[in-house]
C-alpha cells in the first residue's frame, strides 16, 4: 500500500531511474564527459559554457614539486578530484597564510589550518584514486574558489550553495538549491546534512526545504526562513542547464550550477546518475514531470525554447 | 526487446527443466545421487550356554541381491574366526583354544533394498540339478500328517496346474486358512485345527512344495523396525518365510505376511536354509542378542551416482561433473554455488536495497565461511574490521600514498593469518585450513571499509557492514543445504535458470524495499499536503 502510494505520487525509485531513464537515455561512451572534470571543462570551453577557472591540473606526484610556488600566488582555491562524486575529496581553501616560521599554510572553509604537507597528502590520495568512482588513478584539479552570491549569505553556513537541475532530453524538470550547514561541514551535500530546498521551475522561488528526510522551514544555523527565496539569474540557470544536454548528449542528467556574484551562473559539474533526494526537497515525485516531457514536449526545440516550455508547465 | 527478453527468459527456464525431465524420465537418471540413509547398524552378540564349548557358530546376513553388507566388524580378541560362505548363506564361527566364557560379537552396516519379482511365468520343469536335492527332500512325517497333506492337496489342486500355479494355490491356502498362533507348534495342529506358528506355516508350505517336486526352503529372517516405529528398542527376533525355485530363480514367499514374489525392505534375511541352523537359533545352545539401529548417514553417494550416470548415458556421462576426480568435484561443488550467492546478492541489493560493500565482498565472505567455518569466519571478519578502524585512525596520520598503504594492510592481513595458524585459533573454531584466497579480498575490503568510514561516517559504514554480514550469513545458510549444492552440481544446466532469474531482476523497475523507508516521510508529507491524493 505504501508502494502504491509512492507510485500514485509519482516517486521515482532507483531501479526505475536506472532502467527507464539512465540506461536508455545515457550512452555509456559519453560518460567520461561528465565523470571527468578535466574533460567536462574542455568541452564546456568549446561550447562557451562558463566553469570555474582551473589553476593547476596535477596528473602525477612529480607535479607536486611546484605546488608551493603555484599556491603562494593564490588567495583562495579548491582542490578536487577530476573523477570524484558526491563532493568527496573536495578541499576548499579560503585563505593562504604564513605561520610563525614563515611557512606557507592554508585555512580551510571550516576554519582548520592545513600545512603544505597536508595538502600534498590529500592530492596524493586523489592521484592514487582514493576518491575516483572506479578507484583507479585520478587527476587532481586546483581550481578557482567561487565566491558566494550575496543573496545566499544569510542562507548558508560556510561553503557555497549550488543549484541542481534535473534535465530530461534538454528540458529542466526539477530543481533544488543545496545550502551548506554546520553539520554538512560547509559542503553542499545532502547526505552530509546540507539543506535541500525545492525550487519552482516557473519562477525560481524555493518552496519546501528538508534536511535529510525532515521538513524544515528555517536554516538551522542562521535561522533564516528558507521558503520564498528567489534564486538570482534564474532564467540563465535554466538556460545553462538546458544547454548542457546539447553539450554532452546525455538524456538524463543532473546539472550542478553555482551562481557567482559577478559572472552569473557557471557550471560546476554534471552528473549522469543524479540522485533521488531532489524529490524529497521538492516534496514531489519526478515521474509525472518526466512523463510529461516524454509524452507532450515538442521535438527539435532550441535550448531557450525548451526552457520556455519547462517554465510554462512546471 | 520485451519479447526477446521474455523468450530468452523462458528458454533459460524451460530448457534446463526440460533437460532435467528428460534425464529423469527418459534416461531414468536420478536427479540426485541417492542418499544412503536406509542403512542399519546390525549388532549380534552371543555366548554358548555350555561353558566348556570352544567354538560357536551363528548365521550372519550375506551380501546378496537386496542386501548390502559393509563395515563388518568382529570382536574376536584371542579367537580365530571363520566365515563359511556357502552358496546362499554365511555362517560365522568363533574358535578358541580356551572355552568361550565371554560374549563374542559381530557388527556390520546393512542396507536392505526390497526385492520384487513380477510376471512369474508358468513352470513345467521336471528335472533339477543335483544340488537341489536337499530342497526337494521330504522329511519323514507321521502317517496322520501325510494323510492330512494328501487330503488338502486333493481339495485345492485340480491336477492340471503348472508349478507356478500350484505354488500360488498353496500360498493362498496357507496364508489365508492357517491362522497365525504361537501356541500351535506342530504340523498336525496346522492341518487339523488350522492354526500355527510362523515357523509351522513356513515349513508346511515348504513341504507342500516339495511334495509337488518344487524346490523349497525355509528362510530365517528378522523384521526390522519400520520408520513409523520410533520407539522400537531395536531388538530383533527371528521369523520365517520361504523361497521356492521357479523358472530357475528363487522366488520369495511369505505365508505369514501374505506376499508372493517379494521381500519388503524391512525384512533382513539371515539364513536361507532353516534346517541347517535350527539348532543354533533355537536358544538351546547359544544365548544371543540381535540389535539394530538406523544409521543416519544422510550422505550423497557420489561414487555410485558416477557409475550410474556413465552407465545410463554415454553423452551425459561424458559431460557430467561426476566424472571428475573427487577432490576436483569438491572444488566445483563450491564454485557452482557462487552464482546462487550472486542471486541472493541481487535480490538483496536491487529488490530489498540492502547496502553491501561492493558486489563480491558478501559472496567471497560466504565462500570464506564455507571453506573455514561460520564461527571462525565471523571472528576473523571482526578482527579485520578492527584493522580497518585502526587504519582509519592510525595509518591515516602517516599520510601514506595509496599503494604502499594498501601493501601495509596486505602485510598486516598476512601477519594475522600467521597468528591464526600458529596459535591454533583456526583449529579451535573447527577449521583446519586457510587458503590464499582471503588475503586479497580482506585487504581490498579493509581499504574500502576505511574509506567509507572517512567519507560516509560510522553510521552508514555500520549499516553497510551489517548489510554485508547479513547477506553473507544468509547465503552461507543456503550454501549449507546439501541438497541444493548437489542438485546444481549434478545438473549444472540449472545455472541457466539462475541467469533467467537474474535477467528478470535486472528488468525490475519497481521500488526497492529500502525506498519504502527512505520515502515514507515524503509520502506522508505529500499526503498531508493532499498533493495528488
Amino acid at each position: 500500500m505504501i508502494f502504491q502510494d509512492m507510485k500514485r505520487l509519482g516517486i521515482l525509485g532507483i531501479n526505475n531511474r536506472i532502467g527507464r531513464y539512465i540506461l536508455p537515455l545515457n550512452e555509456r561512451k559519453n560518460y567520461p564527459l561528465v565523470d571527468n572534470k578535466v574533460k567536462t571543462a574542455a568541452r564546456a570551453q568549446a561550447w562557451g559554457i562558463a566553469m570555474p577557472e582551473n589553476y593547476l591540473i596535477i596528473e602525477n606526484n612529480g607535479d607536486l614539486k611546484n605546488l608551493a610556488s603555484e599556491l603562494a600566488q593564490r588567495k583562495s582555491f579548491v582542490v578536487k578530484p577530476a573523477n570524484g562524486s558526491q563532493g568527496n575529496g573536495i578541499l576548499v581553501i579560503i585563505e593562504v597564510l604564513r605561520d610563525q616560521n614563515d611557512k606557507i599554510c592554508f585555512r580551510r572553509s571550516n576554519g582548520k589550518i592545513m600545512s603544505l604537507g597536508d595538502i600534498k597528502h590529500h592530492i596524493s590520495g586523489i592521484l592514487s584514486g582514493l576518491y575516483s568512482l572506479s578507484g583507479s588513478n585520478d587527476i587532481a584539479i586546483i581550481q578557482q574558489k567561487i565566491e558566494i552570491h550575496p543573496v545566499f549569505e544569510d542562507y548558508c553556513f560556510g561553503g557555497i550553495p549550488d543549484v541542481r537541475v534535473i534535465v530530461l532530453n534538454g528540458f529542466p524538470v526539477m530543481s533544488m538549491v543545496r545550502l551548506p550547514t554546520r553539520t554538512s561541514d560547509g559542503k553542499a551535500n545532502l547526505h552530509q546534512g546540507a539543506i535541500g530546498a525545492g525550487i519552482r521551475i516557473k519562477d525560481g522561488t524555493t518552496q519546501n526545504a528538508v534536511i535529510r528526510n525532515r521538513v524544515v522551514s528555517e536554516h538551522p544555523d542562521t535561522h533564516k526562513d528558507i521558503r520564498g527565496l528567489v534564486i538570482p539569474d534564474w532564467r540563465e540557470v535554466l538556460d545553462l542547464s538546458a544547454r548542457c544536454y546539447d553539450m554532452v548528449g546525455l538524456g538524463y542528467i543532473g546539472v550542478d550550477i553555482v551562481i557567482t556574484p559577478h559572472d552569473g551562473p557557471i557550471l560546476l559539474e554534471l552528473n549522469a546518475r543524479p540522485g533521488l533526494a531532489i524529490q524529497i526537497a521538492n516534496q514531489a515525485g519526478l515521474l509525472p514531470r518526466l512523463e510529461k516531457i516524454s509524452k507532450d514536449a515538442p521535438q527539435g526545440l532550441s535550448a531557450r525554447e525548451r526552457v520556455d516550455y519547462s517554465m510554462s508547465v512546471f | 526487446m520485451r519479447k526477446l527478453t521474455a523468450f530468452i527468459v523462458s528458454l533459460f527456464i524451460l530448457a534446463p527443466l526440460g533437460l532435467l525431465y528428460y534425464k529423469h524420465n527418459n534416461l531414468n537418471l536420478s536427479l540426485l545421487p541417492h542418499k544412503v540413509d536406509d542403512t542399519w547398524n546390525l549388532h549380534i552378540s552371543l555366548k554358548p550356554k555350555d561353558p566348556t564349548e570352544t567354538s560357536v557358530s551363528f548365521p550372519i546376513p550375506k551380501h546378496s541381491a537386496g542386501i548390502r553388507v559393509t563395515d563388518e566388524r568382529i570382536r574376536a580378541k584371542g579367537f580365530e574366526t571363520i566365515l563359511d560362505r556357502n552358496y546362499d548363506s554365511v555362517m560365522m564361527t568363533w574358535m578358541s583354544n580356551e572355552p568361550i566364557t565371554k560374549t563374542v560379537s559381530y557388527s556390520a552396516r546393512v542396507d536392505v533394498v526390497p526385492v520384487k519379482f513380477e510376471n512369474i511365468k508358468k513352470d513345467f520343469t521336471t528335472e533339477y540339478p543335483r544340488g537341489m536335492n536337499k530342497y526337494l527332500k521330504i522329511p519323514e512325517l507321521s502317517e496322520e500328517e501325510t494323510e492330512g497333506l494328501r487330503l488338502l492337496e486333493q481339495a485345492i489342486y485340480e491336477g492340471n496346474e503348472d508349478k507356478s500355479l500350484i505354488a500360488r494355490k498353496a500360498f493362498y491356502y496357507v496364508s489365508e486358512e492357517i491362522q497365525r498362533n504361537l501356541k500351535f507348534r506342530t504340523l498336525k495342529d496346522a492341518l487339523n485345527i488350522g492354526r500355527g506358528t510362523p515357523l509351522v506355516k513356513a515349513r508346511m508350505y515348504a513341504y507342500m512344495m516339495r511334495r509337488k517336486n518344487i524346490p523349497a526352503r525355509v528362510l530365517v529372517v528378522t523384521k526390522l523396525p519400520l520408520k513409523d516405529e520410533p520407539n522400537h528398542d531395536g531388538k530383533l527376533y527371528f521369523s520365517f518365510m520361504n523361497e521356492i525355485f521357479l523358472n530357475n530363480r528363487w522366488i520369495p514367499v511369505s505365508t505369514n505376511i501374505g506376499t508372493f514374489g517379494e521381500i519388503d525392505e524391512n525384512f533382513l534375511v539371515f539364513h536361507r536354509n532353516y534346517e541347517e541352523v535350527e539348532q543354533l537359533i533355537s536358544k538351546k545352545k547359544i544365548v544371543y542378542n540381535i540389535k539394530v539401529n538406523r544409521a543416519v548417514l544422510n550422505k550423497f553417494n557420489r561414487e555410485d551416482f558416477r557409475k550410474e550416470v556413465i552407465k545410463k548415458s554415454a553423452f551425459f556421462g561424458g559431460i557430467s561433473l561426476h566424472r571428475l576426480p573427487l577432490p576436483v568435484q569438491a572444488v566445483f561443488s563450491t564454485i557452482l554455488l557462487i552464482p546462487l550467492g550472486a542471486l541472493v546478492l541481487c535480490v538483496a541489493r536491487n529488490l530489498l536495497g540492502v547496502p553491501t560493500f561492493g558486489m563480491f565482498t558478501p559472496i567471497l565472505l560466504t565462500v570464506f565461511f564455507k571453506e573455514t567455518s561460520l564461527m571462525f569466519g565471523l571472528c576473523f571478519f571482526l578482527v579485520v574490521v578492527l584493522i580497518g578502524i585502526a587504519e582509519r585512525y592510525l595509518l591515516d596520520k602517516f599520510r601514506l600514498l595509496a599503494i604502499p598503504r594498501m601493501s601495509i594492510i596486505l602485510t598486516l592481513v598476512i601477519m594475522l593469518l600467521m597468528v591464526v595458524a600458529i596459535t591454533g585459533v583456526a583449529e579451535f573454531f573447527g577449521s583446519g585450513h586457510i587458503g590464499y584466497f582471503p588475503i586479497v579480498i580482506v585487504t581490498v575490503f579493509i581499504e574500502r571499509f576505511s574509506i567509507m568510514l572517512t567519507e560516509d561516517g560510522p553510521v552508514n559504514t555500520a549499516k553497510t557492514l551489517i548489510g554485508t554480514l547479513v547477506i553473507a550469513v544468509l547465503t552461507f545458510l543456503i550454501y549449507s543445504i546439501e541438497t541444493i549444492e548437489m542438485l546444481i552440481f549434478t545438473n549444472p544446466e540449472l545455472l541457466f535458470v539462475v541467469i533467467a532469474i537474474l535477467i528478470l531482476i535486472g528488468k525490475y523497475k519497481g521500488y526497492r524495499l529500502s525506498e519504502l523507508i527512505r520515502f515514507k516521510n515524503l509520502v506522508e508529507q505529500m499526503r498531508s499536503q493532499k498533493k495528488g491524493l
